[in-house]
């Protein structure tokens, strides 16, 4: 009997994508594995699931507001996709908002 | 009889001495926010000055006669900041020649004209990323100059000076703190790894941002997490004893911590300020912030206030005893932490 694969590519954008990804070669290696893998430009301190929730209940999540944990993630780039990072792309990311509940509305970056 | 009434006189006047000193102790705050530092009065708990300084701040030394603040901006600049004068008098960048470095961990030496930092660095070459390992350098705060280094572990991002290493008189030891502790002897002219304490293994998780080692009265300490508690680890910076402090019950979380003054409590803080039992290793009472999370908490001299800050831009003042805020601080930006200088 036939192995059916998990997955298939359906239509043309899904198929595009399936050829994109044959013959990729690995892109990911955990940071533990020999220097030097850590990446400058985002976090260098060792700091797994500091961020998930501890709680089953109220408050759901850490930092309450989430605003209060802005800089703190941006400057060292803790969260590179989501905030600016101090490191290489927005070193003055916090001249245009210092204060995140006060200013957030004249916070710009790419 | 007239022994033990010059004795009693004598211990009269010391415990008033004592008294005295504490009473007199003037306490000065600093919240090291963005692009500013903010003095806030600790009698009064008023914010009396601003300080610009640039860049988002982060690692902070203030200088054995106390009367300079040490606070490093974008993790490259070094400012110098006169606390009488109330203003940055010198700044370093430890970038430079073609290099961009990056300071995680940083303490005034003890000769006072240079600093002890740990480096991450990186470059281009030929138009490929060149990454140097990371260093525990010795530099220059006149120009920022590497006197001397060494390599240590990827992850390091905390540096506690300990005077008398090993049990050596004077033979002053960095401790790097990352995913163990990792001790240097700097004592000599070439910097060399007497031993490791280990963490990784045991499964410690640890977010040694936080300085507090003077306000503690010479011990740093920092919580770590394991998958099943919660744990307070200290380093004594005379002896450079580490103590491990497993906690009972399940655990609460914080960024960091801060002993009492009598050394008997610890308090921790996150979206929660805890206080914590140091003799039964227990937590006594938790109770929410009401403006949210804080990344740091400091204790008034006499023991009698407790501030949590940074993250966000409030400071709250809550009594030690009761637990109630007595007061919340709207500062000009956010910040990282909120430092201690009793005088």
């Amino acid at each position: 009997m036939k192995k059916k694969r998990p997955i298939q590519a359906l239509n043309e954008k899904a198929r595009a994508i399936q050829s994109l990804a044959e013959g990729e070669e690995q892109t990911v290696e955990a940071l533990q594995e020999g220097p030097p893998t850590m990446p400058v430009g985002c976090t260098t301190i060792f700091d797994t699931g500091w961020e998930t929730n501890p709680r089953p209940t109220y408050p759901v999540g850490n930092c309450q507001a989430s605003a209060k944990d802005f800089h703190g993630c941006a400057g060292d780039c803790w969260w590179p996709a989501q905030v600016p990072d101090g490191l290489t792309n927005h070193e003055d990311f916090d001249k245009q908002c210092p204060n995140v509940a006060r200013d957030w509305r004249v916070l710009k970056y790419d | 009889m007239y022994k033990q009434k010059v004795s009693l006189l004598l211990i009269s006047a010391v415990c008033a001495g004592m008294i005295s000193a504490t009473a007199l102790a003037k306490d000065t705050f600093y919240y090291i926010g963005y692009g500013m530092i903010q003095v806030v009065d600790g009698d009064s708990d008023e914010i009396v000055a601003d300080i610009p300084v640039d860049g988002w701040l982060r690692e902070t030394d203030f200088s054995a006669d106390r009367k300079f603040l040490f606070a490093v901006g974008k993790r490259h600049l070094i400012h110098k900041i006169d606390l009488a004068e109330k203003r940055v008098v010198s700044t370093i960048d430890v970038s430079g020649a073609g290099w961009d470095r990056f300071i995680y961990g940083f303490d005034l030496a003890p000769d006072g004209k240079s600093a002890f930092v740990n480096l991450l660095a990186r470059t281009t070459s030929k138009g490929e990323a060149v990454v140097a390992a990371p260093m525990l350098a010795q530099i220059d705060l006149k120009d920022g100059r590497i006197l001397r280094s060494i390599e240590v572990p990827w992850g390091s991002a905390m540096l506690v000076t300990v005077k008398n290493g090993n049990g050596i008189k004077n033979a002053t030891t960095i401790y790097v703190i990352g995913k163990d502790i990792v001790k240097v002897d700097v004592s000599s002219e070439e910097m060399k790894v007497i031993g490791t304490y280990p963490m990784f293994e045991k499964k410690w998780n640890i977010l040694p941002l936080w300085e507090n080692t003077m306000e503690n009265g010479g011990i740093f300490m920092v919580n770590y997490y394991t998958p099943e508690f919660m744990g307070l680890v200290s380093i004594d910076s005379d002896s450079g004893e580490i103590k491990d402090i497993p906690l009972d019950g399940a655990p609460v979380f914080a960024y960091s911590v801060m002993l009492s003054p009598d050394k008997k409590k610890v308090y921790a803080v996150m979206d929660e300020l805890t206080v914590i039992d140091l003799e039964t290793r227990s937590y006594e009472q938790s109770i929410p912030i009401p403006g949210g999370t804080n990344y740091a908490i400091n204790v008034s001299s006499d023991g009698r206030k407790v501030y949590v800050s940074g993250g966000g831009s409030t400071t709250t003042v809550f009594d030690a005893e009761s637990l109630k805020p007595i007061k919340v601080l709207q500062m000009e930006t956010d910040g990282m932490d909120f430092r201690r200088l009793s005088n």
